[in-house]
């Protein structure tokens, strides 16, 4: 079957059409609360030219940011919008690749994982410089910029 | 919410085989009386993130039924707490929960159902249609000392398909299992069905 | 000061995109005048400007051809149209956001089937599309999509199937049964994005055998 390879990384059992279809359930409904079209939190510096070495640590850091920040926020939202069930399709999909991402500590690794920290800072930033509730519905409504840097490690 | 006199479901498990997830439970009976049931679910994230949050079931937000369908719902494999109450009128009981999580990944995967024919000299297959989710490993070999065995993945089910193109007077053999890509898990394989080819065979 | 209702102007404003030919469209209701003039504007998601799309300006026809402007596969766009009628009456509407790698469909492929006495060969060619790599070089759907393949049916007297796949595009059915016709389908997908085009069709019909004639 296919899995993800974040670098050393490895994650099976996640079906990628899956995520997909939850996505575009709810796609016109999330990015049409996002009317600031001058703003990109996922910009091309975050996820542009990441080495397979560099991949593990930052999807393991937007995931965090994902599950601990936005969809944690975002639930009132997802009632409102009647879009739960796709909301609990990609958390819960969300849990099952952070569970078994185990990015490398070791020292000689930590120029990489630095790198991966300045474009995962780069996004929050970003986000910060928002108000919250236009940070959480436009980073939500990006999920699909997401998705697609994902698909390249999916093989 | 209405006052808790109606008793709450019991026996609730669940019942899954071949992806398909099947929740059930003992009736709450109240003579000549109609009792609804409603059925909510949680991921492993809402149980983490949220545990207050539960979301209803796609198809029996309520039912009448004593069974539940829950494979929408179940749609990562992580595991999920599963609970149902029963409703009459304003009456509403508490939630019964289930004992232990369920994960996709505990599914029963059990050999496909399968046709194997022919047509003149081709080998030809018929796999149950088991859904999207299910790809089919099937093995062939012609029947005769130290055959080679062929293997080749089909998908979807439910679809007559030429396997082979047979040798005159052989045997050939066919078998089959699945494989699930979200668990990562194999069905065991069904037993083999073999046909044998008209005319002489020909000399090896 | 009550805005006034210029919803017959303009409505459905969205791209139609397929093998990544991007098309504005939008349309206008029945009792609009026809002579009710459009301007295109677009813009990459992220940045601040709009652009004027040339060529679509003022124009009274209801769709524009985007292809080039929105061909780049890591940016996400936005369109908008504004709609002018002969009383002055204004609508402006756009787009939700587009991106072609998940908004484009697949068009059937282009095949040539070869029929020959007990076999029929089947060639898929490359279908090339709008987008050009840096180097200028048009890419085909199999650059974009690493996981694309192609999957052959042979329909034989229709109660069964002859399969094949992969990646490759040259094909053969061998042990068939000569001068009889068959269906074939020939389809591509793409599962990760979850694409499958229609179809492309093809009856053929396998040569006499002559050997023993």
């Amino acid at each position: 079957g296919q899995e993800f390879q974040f670098g050393p990384c490895r994650v099976e059992g996640i079906v990628l059409q899956e995520l997909w279809e939850a996505f575009w359930d709810m796609k016109d409904v999330v990015q049409a609360q996002d009317n600031i079209t001058n703003v990109r939190l996922l910009r091309k510096e975050v996820l542009q030219n990441v080495s397979e070495a560099e991949s593990c640590y930052l999807i393991h850091s937007l995931l965090k940011f994902y599950l601990n920040t936005i969809f944690k926020n975002y639930r009132e939202k997802a009632v409102k919008f009647r879009i739960l069930r796709s909301f609990s399709t990609l958390a819960n999909n969300f849990v099952v690749i952070m569970s078994k991402l185990q990015p490398s500590q070791e020292n000689e690794m930590f120029p990489i994982s630095e790198n991966a920290r300045r474009r995962f800072l780069l996004f929050q930033r970003e986000f910060k410089q928002l108000d919250r509730e236009v940070a959480l519905t436009k980073a939500f409504g990006e999920m699909d910029i997401l998705l697609t840097w994902m698909e390249t490690f999916y093989q | 919410d209405g006052v808790a006199v109606l008793p709450a479901p019991q026996n609730i498990s669940v019942q899954s085989t071949n992806m398909k997830h099947v929740l059930t439970w003992s009736p709450v009976m109240v003579p000549e009386e109609i009792v609804y049931y409603s059925v909510e679910y949680q991921g492993e994230y809402e149980s983490l993130y949220m545990s207050h949050i539960w979301i209803p079931s796609n198809w029996c937000s309520p039912t009448t039924g004593l069974e539940c369908d829950i494979t929408d719902d179940i749609t990562a494999t992580v595991p999920y707490n599963l609970r149902v109450r029963a409703t009459l009128g304003s009456q509403t009981s508490a939630w019964s929960t289930l004992k232990h999580p369920f994960n996709r990944n505990s599914t029963t995967l059990i050999p496909p159902g399968m046709e194997v024919t022919k047509d003149g000299f081709h080998l030809v297959i018929k796999l149950e249609d088991l859904g999207p989710q299910f790809e089919f490993f099937v093995a062939y070999w012609r029947r005769e000392p130290g055959a080679k065995e062929h293997v080749k993945v089909v998908r979807p089910g439910g679809i007559p398909m030429h396997l082979e193109t047979m040798e005159p007077g052989a045997t050939y053999c066919v078998k089959a299992r699945t494989f699930v890509k979200a668990i990562g898990r194999y069905s065991a394989f069904s037993q083999a069905e073999c046909v044998k080819v008209q005319g002489e065979s020909l000399p090896l | 000061h009550i805005p006034e209702d210029t919803s017959d102007l303009l409505q459905y404003v969205k791209f139609q995109s397929s093998n990544f030919e991007n098309i504005l469209t939008w349309d206008s209701r029945p009792d609009s005048s026809p002579d009710t003039i459009y301007s295109v504007q677009y813009k990459t998601y992220g940045e601040r400007e709009w652009l004027a799309k040339e060529g679509c300006q003022r124009i009274t026809r209801k769709s524009c051809n985007l292809t080039l402007e929105t061909g780049n596969l890591t940016e996400l766009y936005y369109a908008r149209v504004t709609a002018i009628d002969p009383g002055g009456r204004s609508a402006t509407k756009m787009t939700d956001r587009f991106s072609s790698l998940q908004h484009t469909i697949i068009k059937p492929p282009d095949v040539t089937c070869i029929p020959k006495v007990r076999s029929i060969q089947m060639i898929v060619h490359p279908i090339y599309t709008p987008i050009r790599a840096g180097n200028g070089h048009q890419l085909t759907l199999e650059d974009i999509f690493q996981d694309l393949f192609y999957r052959i049916e042979l329909h034989i007297n229709d109660t069964y199937q002859m399969h094949l796949g992969g990646k490759q595009r040259e094909f053969e059915f061998i042990g068939l049964t000569p001068d009889t016709e068959f269906l074939g389908t020939i389809v591509i997908f793409v599962p990760t994005w979850s694409k499958e085009s229609a179809p492309y069709m093809c009856r053929v019909k396998t040569l006499p055998d002559r050997t023993w004639t």
